[in-house]
């Protein structure tokens, strides 16, 4: 008994000595960093940082390989303590929460055969893909509850998950188990620069709005008298409801499923309504920001798509500055739309709504004449990003020559550069000229500048080489003249220094195979392009150490807009429906806008910007009903109108005098929404 | 001489001490999804164990035999392994950082392992002599790093195969464990 103690006693001090010893003889420096970052960490191991566990995201943090902020878990406060610990500057992204993508549960959807296997998501998966029509339908099963680390999430009544959002972290950990990607995280500054993918469930109306409005989400809070709610789901992607409920065209309301049993929802109307709420309340509703950055982003023109992009800038945290060329802001919409159809009081409420979250705004300033992009980066701005729009900003140049409404010098419009030349003026075209063209025109324009002295001209064309005319075909002969042709390439980028092109970065692919494009960079200090107008370019500070820094500052370009994978257009390609650069509406204005904006937000972000996949926009067919069964037809609510003749007036042409609804007909209309998702819709058993 | 190749084939092969024992099955499931990890905690077993043999039998034949407290060896070797491990730890740290940054996360997993421990009692029970309890740690260690590698191999292929939802992941590891222990019951009865 005795020696068993003093064995044991003995051998636990030997050893505990001899531990003592190794640990000071063996000593290695470990960086207290990590540590004091491990301890800063909510040790949860999570992994919502995408990395095994928080000591090896301390680690990744200390070693410079994660940022201070990659800890979703522990939100803006462990970021900011770890920030401090590694003395850094914070970068904050907005904290995403989890929102379950599915409205109508188990009990609501229609369903294939009734499900009683095994209690869990994985499992009832495995069955055709789970017991619902709708292949993106939430189970109900709760797989992402039990999965939650954190217990924010719980089942709710109808069968659906509910997040708290006090208690959700963003840690991801339920998108990751959710076999049907349905409960994602999202944010604000998510919801406001992103678009609807095809595998997330959207209403008819939601697909067919240009600029992606949640339709059903605010007609519900209508429904319940949150107008204000209804305004601020509305202002995550369209920053002028009033206007747009004036003149958008309503896509929406001919998509609108209600067709199928009476007449649409008054969608445009019910827009107008809550709009017309806040401009009669006196009041702009102060719409959700993310913490302020200290970037300063330079917005050139200040049409609809120029304000949606100051708007959206400021509502992400941004300083954006417009500079509009006319002495005041609106574009299109305030000189050419009749006041008939939008009146100015409404248009000057939206600005200003607009101008009071933190834009400003510097009227009769002219690009290339009272400033230029050079002036722009040494006053301090961190990216510049054009949105002239459909507007003709020529006009605005009348009379001052040698002007060719260009943001850069050595960079125009073939309609310039060939009417210059018809007038029997001499532009330099340099040294190196590239011709963006798919036409035999090109030829007679590289040849002209030759002429004009350049050295080298090059052709460029996205088509392939038999596609492209006879004359463009026989390389050898033109290789003589000086003029190379380049097929299956597209622009991607322009390079340059203070106000001057210096070169233009290419995009080489080889159709029907799948290899990522090559990219080139060429010199060229002429870039001569076909289409009718300067697209949105964001030009930001070239931080490139390799160029040459000698005649200061250097600048780039960033592609604004690229879907994935078919999409091979490069920045100059021309403008069709529901892409960027389009301004044959208002409500397709503030869709290239938001789509500037993310290109801007992601570029500071993450500084690179993503392709978008799976664009509900691009994709064929949708998952949809041909027919609605259970609903009683009611008409729509219309305000209180009448023509000359007495009838109730359904026209919509002179709104200013034509009232919107009024509180009571606007709660009555919201009731007539069927609240649709992808094929589920409110039924009236 | 032949006793000593008997030894290293039976406890390789016929008392494999994952397939056959059915010791250390936590290391088996939990690292054997790549083969980086299971050829990085085979070296590990195989380092700790050959130690962790050694000392052992010293501690039992002159501490414990030679003042009669067999009742405090399970108490004992926990113990003097962990010790041992943690002291090994901070070595290679300090002098071999190649190996450390190889082994150093597996060995703090294995410091009381149930293999490391049962092979330390097995030698014991054997009443092997100090070079028969090397020669059996080094082999023990060295089946169960065989067992693992051919393991971890398999699970890299499943990985691949269309497996049912509800069996992905353990269950099929469990299922296919079960295959190869059966695999391994044909050496039985050939030492």
């Amino acid at each position: 008994m005795v020696s068993g103690f003093l064995i044991m006693g003995g051998l636990g001090v030997v050893i505990g000595v001899v531990l003592a010893l190794a640990s000071k003889v063996f000593y290695v420096y470990i960086d207290p960093k990590i540590e004091a970052v491990e301890d800063a960490l909510p040790g949860a191991n999570c992994g919502g940082c995408g990395l095994p566990g928080c000591s090896s995201n301390a680690a990744a943090i200390v070693a410079g390989k994660a940022s201070a902020s990659s800890c979703v878990a522990g939100g803006p406060d462990v970021a900011a303590e770890i920030a401090g610990i590694m003395g850094e500057a914070l970068s904050l992204k907005e904290p995403e929460i989890a929102a379950p993508g599915c409205t109508y549960g188990y009990q609501d959807a229609d369903i294939k055969y009734p499900y009683q296997g095994i209690y869990d998501n994985p499992a009832a998966v495995l069955l055709d893909g789970g017991s619902k029509i709708c292949t993106i339908g939430c189970l109900g099963l709760g797989t992402c509850v039990r999965a939650c680390p954190f217990g924010a999430l719980s089942m709710g009544p109808d069968n659906l998950p509910v997040v708290d959002t006090e208690l959700c972290t963003g840690c991801g950990t339920c998108e990751r188990v959710c076999p049907k990607h349905i409960i994602t995280l999202t944010s604000t500054s998510d919801r406001i620069i992103n678009e609807y993918v095809a595998d997330e469930c959207t209403a008819p109306c939601h697909r067919s709005c240009p600029t992606g409005i949640n339709i059903p989400g605010f007609i519900k809070e209508i429904r319940d008298h949150n107008y204000e709610a209804a305004l601020a789901i509305i202002k995550e992607k369209c920053p002028l409801p009033l206007i747009c409920g004036y003149i958008c065209p309503a896509p929406c309301e001919l998509a609108c499923r209600r067709n199928l049993v009476d007449e649409a929802v008054a969608i445009n109307p019910l827009k107008r309504f809550v709009a017309d709420y806040e401009m009669e309340s006196r009041k702009h509703i102060a719409p959700y920001k993310a913490r302020a950055t200290d970037r300063k982003i330079a917005v050139v023109g200040g049409g609809a798509e120029g304000l949606t992009v100051g708007y959206y800038l400021a509502r992400l945290g941004y300083n954006p500055t417009i500079f509009e060329a006319k002495p005041q802001l609106g574009g299109i919409l305030r000189y050419v739309i009749a006041e008939d159809r939008l009146p100015r009081k409404v248009l000057d409420h939206e600005i200003e709504g607009i101008l009071k979250i933190g834009v400003e705004a510097r009227n009769n300033m002219v690009m290339g004449r009272d400033f230029h992009l050079d002036t722009l980066f040494e006053e301090g701005f961190d990216a510049v990003i054009l949105t002239k729009g459909g507007f003709d900003s020529r006009k605005i140049l009348q009379g001052e020559s040698g002007h060719h409404d260009s943001p850069v010098d050595g960079l125009y419009l073939m309609l310039d550069f060939v009417s210059a030349l018809a007038r029997g003026e001499r532009p330099d075209p340099g040294q190196r000229v590239v011709i963006l063209h798919s036409g035999a025109e090109a030829i007679d324009l590289a040849r002209r500048c030759r002429e004009l002295g350049a050295e080298e001209v090059m052709v460029i064309s996205g088509s392939r080489l038999d596609q492209l005319p006879v004359e463009l075909q026989d390389l050898k002969a033109l290789a003589a003249e000086g003029i190379s042709v380049r097929h299956s390439s597209v622009v991607t980028g322009l390079q340059g220094n203070l106000r001057r092109l210096t070169g233009i970065v290419l995009e080489d692919f080889r159709y029907g195979e799948d290899l990522p494009p090559e990219r080139e960079t060429l010199t060229a200090d002429t870039l001569i392009i076909s289409e009718g107008r300067i697209p949105e370019i964001l030009f930001v500070r070239s931080d490139d150490p390799s160029e040459p820094q000698a005649e200061g500052t250097g600048w780039h370009t960033v592609e604004t807009f690229r879907t994935y994978p078919q999409s091979r257009d490069g920045m100059f390609s021309p403008p069709e429906p529901g892409r960027i650069s389009d301004s044959s509406a208002v409500v397709k204005s503030l869709l290239s806008g938001r789509r500037v904006t993310r290109a801007i937000h992601q570029y500071f972000t993450d500084n690179t910007v993503t392709p978008l996949k799976n664009l509900v926009c691009e994709t064929g067919p949708i998952l949809n009903v041909e027919e609605v069964h259970d609903v009683n037809p009611a008409g729509r609510e219309l305000p209180d109108a009448t023509d000359v003749e007495g009838n109730s007036k359904t026209a919509w042409i002179f709104p200013e005098k034509f009232p919107g609804l009024d509180e009571a007909s606007a709660v009555r209309e919201s009731e007539r929404c069927l609240q649709c998702g992808l094929i589920c819709y409110r039924k009236q058993a | 001489m032949t006793d000593y190749i008997l030894l290293v084939v039976s406890c390789i092969f016929v008392n494999n001490i994952l397939l056959m024992q059915y010791l250390g099955n936590c290391p088996f499931l939990g690292v054997s999804k790549r083969m980086e990890t299971a050829v990085g905690m085979a070296m590990a077993v195989v380092f700790v164990l050959v130690m962790a043999g050694a000392i052992t039998w010293v501690v039992d034949i002159y501490l414990l035999k030679a003042f009669g407290l067999e009742y405090l060896r399970t108490l004992s070797f926990i113990l003097v392994i962990a010790s041992l491990v943690q002291f090994v730890e901070m070595f290679l740290r300090k002098s071999i950082p190649g190996l450390y940054a190889g082994l150093g996360i597996f060995l703090p997993l294995i410091t009381t392992n149930c293999a490391v421990m049962g092979v330390c009692l097995i030698n014991i029970m054997e009443e092997y002599s100090f070079l028969q309890a090397l020669v059996s740690s080094f082999s023990y260690a060295v089946g169960f790093g065989l067992a693992l590698v051919l393991f971890a191999g398999v699970r890299e292929r499943i990985i691949l195969a269309r497996v049912p939802r509800p069996l992905q992941d353990t269950s099929i590891g469990l299922v296919t464990a079960g295959m190869l222990s059966l695999a391994f019951f044909a050496f039985k009865g050939m030492v």
